[in-house]
């Protein structure tokens, strides 16, 4: 017998715990029977010591592992609890690369000023001004950041495959920037940029698995709109700060992060209140918004560690914090009303 | 409304199904050999599509077997999925027809 005391059929069925439980309720014996259907050869001898000696196959694994992410972050047709989840994990991909683009938009700005494209602009402050770059890397930084504006463009339109095949290459090159920074010891605060890679770059980026072949076709227009919106309310008003030489009151990207945030569940407060009062439950915006905090908070806390020996902005970070979990706090209920389960479907009609 | 279009998968299992009922494994077996080989579904890839196609009520159960201890449950066509998958395979011949036409090859429409 086997070390673990597991025989094939019972290796098949850890897997399918992956699966959620309505959907198990309905597959399960189907698919465990297709599956060992899938490992015989004919030969009794050899059947048999696959069946008590042999291991899912990584293809096998691979597909039940997909086939779960398409369920719990749900599409047309799963129970409303993973569809909210589905919704509002697609939604924070969006708005985190609507940032993303926005970021770009505005490299794009500084590039044409710089490059006196735009004359009847003044000359560009010196503290915008980009110093000679010693190196290629830069550049290529800034060509990821204008990619992140196709990416956002192919995800709204619908092009999910080109949309995730940029934004790999894309954290994928930021990754290699990253580590040549990193083995060259220039990395100013690497716990900082280490981890707004992760959060704000690379978790994106594998949430878009999201955004499968079931899920409902993003609201263009809406999201469209939201590009030039969001870059006339963010990242220009803080290039006039900049350029008004006021850099002091900037707070750092994490900092932005929890305050764009914290006002965007404010502004939503009074829509998931009154849901509240419906008890409609549906508040995908209120879970997307909570997804959003927990992103913006996490990289708010660690890079708190940037600050140690500075307590005026040890302060602020605490201060920004704060702000979000307050603003959180008012759309949480909402979020939660959102995942409640609904009664699953019934299973499908047995043969009979 | 618009009319999701078919998958190229959703095709071949219903085409799997055309001409009489089969257990899920067999299903990956008619698909690999429809498409000669070029389709090899994996079981993830076969019950998401069968779930699919369940609840828009294309395809049914039809029976269970035992086979080895274990049961096998059949599906089959629904008459609904019988006439997708004519309207599919309609489609897709049509276009098979323009192509064959634009490259100069036998069986192409003539050219209006």
């Amino acid at each position: 017998m086997n070390d673990d005391g597991l025989d094939l059929e019972d290796r098949y069925r850890r897997v399918l715990r992956l699966l959620p439980g309505y959907y198990r309720d309905r597959w399960e014996e189907d698919m465990v029977a297709a599956l060992l259907d899938s490992r015989m050869t004919g030969d009794e001898d050899e059947d048999y010591y696959v069946l008590v000696y042999g291991r899912p196959g990584w293809p096998e694994v691979a597909s039940v592992a997909a086939l779960a992410i398409r369920l719990y972050l749900g599409g047309a047709g799963t129970p409303r609890r993973y569809f909210a989840w589905g919704q509002a994990v697609r939604r924070a991909v969006l708005a985190v690369l609507l940032v993303h683009a926005t970021q770009g938009l505005a490299d794009l700005t500084l590039l044409a000023w710089r490059r006196h494209l735009a004359a009847w602009f003044r000359p560009l402050p010196a503290s915008l001004a980009a110093p000679a770059p010693s190196s290629a890397w830069p550049t290529v930084m800034n060509t990821v950041d204008y990619a992140w504006i196709v990416i956002f463009l192919a995800l709204v339109l619908g092009h999910h495959r080109t949309a995730r095949a940029i934004a790999a290459l894309a954290v994928a090159t930021e990754l290699v920037v990253l580590l040549q920074a990193q083995f060259a010891d220039i990395l100013l605060r690497p716990l900082g940029t280490w981890s707004s890679w992760f959060l704000v770059s690379l978790a994106p980026v594998l949430a878009m698995a999201a955004f499968h072949q079931d899920a409902p076709p993003t609201a263009r227009r809406p999201w469209l709109l939201a590009l030039p919106g969001y870059y006339l309310l963010v990242p220009v008003p803080l290039m006039v700060i900049q350029v008004t030489g006021n850099q002091a009151w900037l707070p750092d990207s994490a900092g932005l992060g929890c305050l764009v945030v914290g006002l965007a569940c404010l502004a939503h407060a009074p829509r998931a209140l009154s849901r509240s009062r419906q008890a409609a439950g549906c508040g995908v915006w209120s879970l997307a918004l909570t997804l959003l905090a927990a992103v913006a908070g996490a990289w708010r806390i660690v890079t708190l560690g940037n600050y140690v020996h500075d307590p005026h902005l040890m302060r602020v970070s605490l201060a920004e914090l704060v702000i979000l979990l307050a603003a959180v706090a008012v759309v949480a209920p909402d979020a939660a009303r959102a995942q409640m389960p609904a009664p699953a479907p019934p299973p499908y009609p047995h043969p009979g | 409304m618009a009319v999701k279009p078919m998958t190229g998968q959703a095709f071949f299992v219903l085409s799997a199904l055309a001409d009489g009922p089969r257990h899920g494994y067999g299903i990956v077996g008619e698909v690999a050999d429809l498409s000669h080989g070029r389709v090899k579904l994996k079981i993830g890839g076969l019950y998401g599509v069968l779930d699919r196609l369940t609840a828009e009520r294309l395809i049914e159960p039809d029976r269970e077997e035992a086979h080895d201890g274990r049961l096998r449950r059949y599906y089959r066509l629904t008459s609904g999925g019988r006439h997708a998958l004519a309207e599919e395979a309609e489609l897709r011949a049509a276009t098979a027809r323009v192509v064959r036409a634009r490259l100069g090859l036998a069986g192409g429409e003539a050219a209006g």
